[in-house]
């Protein structure tokens, strides 16, 4: 037995600062987009309001949320620590600072949104510079640093691609291949960044979750090279105008995304902890949801049903992307807090377990209204109808502060 | 009460707050040595990089400084061999509903 004595471990203020302004995002684009119903409910998309609520929506918490997260998961996973704690709060306040101001230009002032446009890209590329200065020092790299440091290679060409835009907006000139810059910003966004951080990650907490052992990573290996060489074919199909590349591109990510549920499942098969945690559950039905939407994105195309795209990206974004982090949350945030008031009262007196910190039954509640929200709004897009839009986003804008309420309420355990 | 004893019936306060089970039933404790009031303790993790990593550690420490006679503890973690489910005792397994 070789004994070692490493401890990788945040401060926790870092993630959770990044967390509360995650969550107090979320709510807020949930309000807006409620405001925003006659617009969305008939199919028009591209709209100031839409363009700040879905920057809210996916960069104020979905983003945050997930550097929040990966201060905490890396040296988790990657058994190394963060390389500057300093840099960390000091990259929050710049991103956080550039997503308030690049949400509110894009409401009111689009064509100058390439100025806070560059402060959040100055932000994101100090959490890339840290992110790489960490993974640099990681001793054994393993897959998940492949997934990992692919997902934030995305992220980075995804800021370029967004800045392009704004960079059009500011110069009034949209260009002949505008079209082609929002379509890669979008793909590389969601699954480039999103998609192979949450499987890159899930590989790492399924088994921690669940106490799976003895289970085999080879299938690892192909998700990747299925999912990645999907992304690369599905960009290049936006150069074309034909149909049968786009299929082929997304038929590629569905088959790596399919491996990744069936890779998932077989590692549960092996788990010790045979009554799983809901809110586990709940990211674990995510990726369930994902399946489904990367197969309906592989079928539309083929019937030419772009109206149907727009919902399976809105389906995706939420489904997929925000419940995956909403059910990590639910046990990320308790871990946060009880680390900071019952760490170092462990073995000196009783102290309560990870699931006392948060009431499971209402979270469960909370889910099953998020799904029915979500459903709700999928098909009110689907068949325009604005009074169900109105009252499924209710529900949704519901969720959020109940969402945001039960995180709150922790920080009070 | 044997010394012994006495330090694995304090180690059963530390639980792993994500299981809810003491560290000793699930099988984290590789060695125990008492010598002259000095312990030290090989013990490892149900996953490398545990998140609670410091936490145990330290609450291993806590719970048997204040026993009379403990002069000082020594705690070192080790990944080799890897923890196994197989090290549970069958409470551990009961109550992760294994049976």
């Amino acid at each position: 037995m070789i004994p070692t004595n490493t401890a990788y471990e945040t401060n926790i203020r870092l993630p959770l600062l990044f967390i509360v302004f995650g969550v107090v995002a979320f709510v807020a684009a949930q309000a807006i987009l409620l405001a925003a119903g006659p617009a969305a409910a008939s199919g028009v998309f591209r709209l100031p309001s839409i363009w700040a609520a879905a920057h809210l929506a996916v960069l104020g918490f979905a983003l945050m949320i997930a550097m929040g997260a990966m201060y905490q998961l890396v040296p988790v996973a990657f058994l190394t620590p963060i390389w500057s704690e300093q840099l960390g709060f000091v990259q929050f306040f710049i991103t956080a600072a550039g997503i308030i101001a690049f949400s509110m230009s894009l409401a009111f002032y689009a064509h100058v949104a390439l100025f806070p446009g560059v402060l959040l890209v100055l932000g994101i590329i100090l959490f890339l510079f840290q992110m790489g200065m960490t993974l640099r020092k990681q001793a054994k790299k393993n897959i998940m640093t492949l997934f990992v440091g692919s997902a934030l290679l995305f992220l980075l060409l995804t800021i370029l691609f967004g800045l392009t835009l704004a960079l059009h907006f500011w110069s009034g000139n949209e260009a002949a291949d505008h079209l082609f810059i929002l379509k890669t910003h979008i793909l590389f966004g969601m699954c480039g960044w999103f998609s192979l951080l949450i499987m890159g990650f899930s590989y790492k907490m399924v088994p921690m979750f669940s106490l799976a052992h003895g289970f085999s990573m080879k299938l690892a290996r192909y998700v990747y090279v299925f999912y990645v060489t999907g992304l690369i074919v599905t960009f290049i199909s936006f150069f074309q105008d034909g149909r049968g590349p786009f299929a082929a591109g997304a038929g590629l990510l569905l088959t790596g995304f399919a491996l990744f549920a069936y890779h998932i499942w077989t590692i549960l098969q092996k788990r010790v902890k045979k009554k799983l945690d809901r809110p586990f559950q709940f990211a674990l039905l995510a990726i369930g949801i994902a399946l489904i939407l990367h197969t309906a994105a592989f079928l539309l195309p083929l019937s030419g049903n772009d109206h149907g795209m727009a919902i399976v990206i809105y389906a995706y974004v939420f489904g997929w992307i925000m419940f995956s982090i909403i059910g990590y949350l639910y046990k990320i945030v308790p871990f946060l807090w009880w680390t900071h008031r019952y760490s170092k009262k462990i073995g000196q007196e009783n102290v309560p377990t990870l699931k006392q910190m948060i009431n499971e039954k209402w979270t469960i509640v909370q889910c099953i209204l998020f799904t029915v929200s979500l459903v709700g709004v999928v098909i009110a897009l689907t068949v325009s109808s604005l009074p169900l839009f109105y009252a499924a986003q209710s529900a949704m804008t519901l969720f959020s502060l109940f969402f945001a309420s039960t995180m709150i309420s922790v920080l009070w355990k | 009460m044997d010394i012994r004893e006495l330090v694995l019936e304090q180690l059963r306060t530390v639980i792993d707050p994500e299981l809810g089970i003491n560290i000793v039933d699930l099988g984290l404790i590789y060695d125990l040595q008492i010598n002259d009031g000095n312990i030290y303790i090989l013990m490892t993790l149900t996953t490398p990089g545990c998140p609670l990593h410091d936490s145990i550690v330290g609450g291993v420490k806590r719970a048997l400084e204040h026993i009379d006679g403990i002069r000082d503890v020594q705690v070192q973690i080790t990944w080799n061999p890897p923890w196994t489910p197989e090290r549970m005792s069958e409470e551990a397994l009961r109550q992760l509903g294994y049976f």
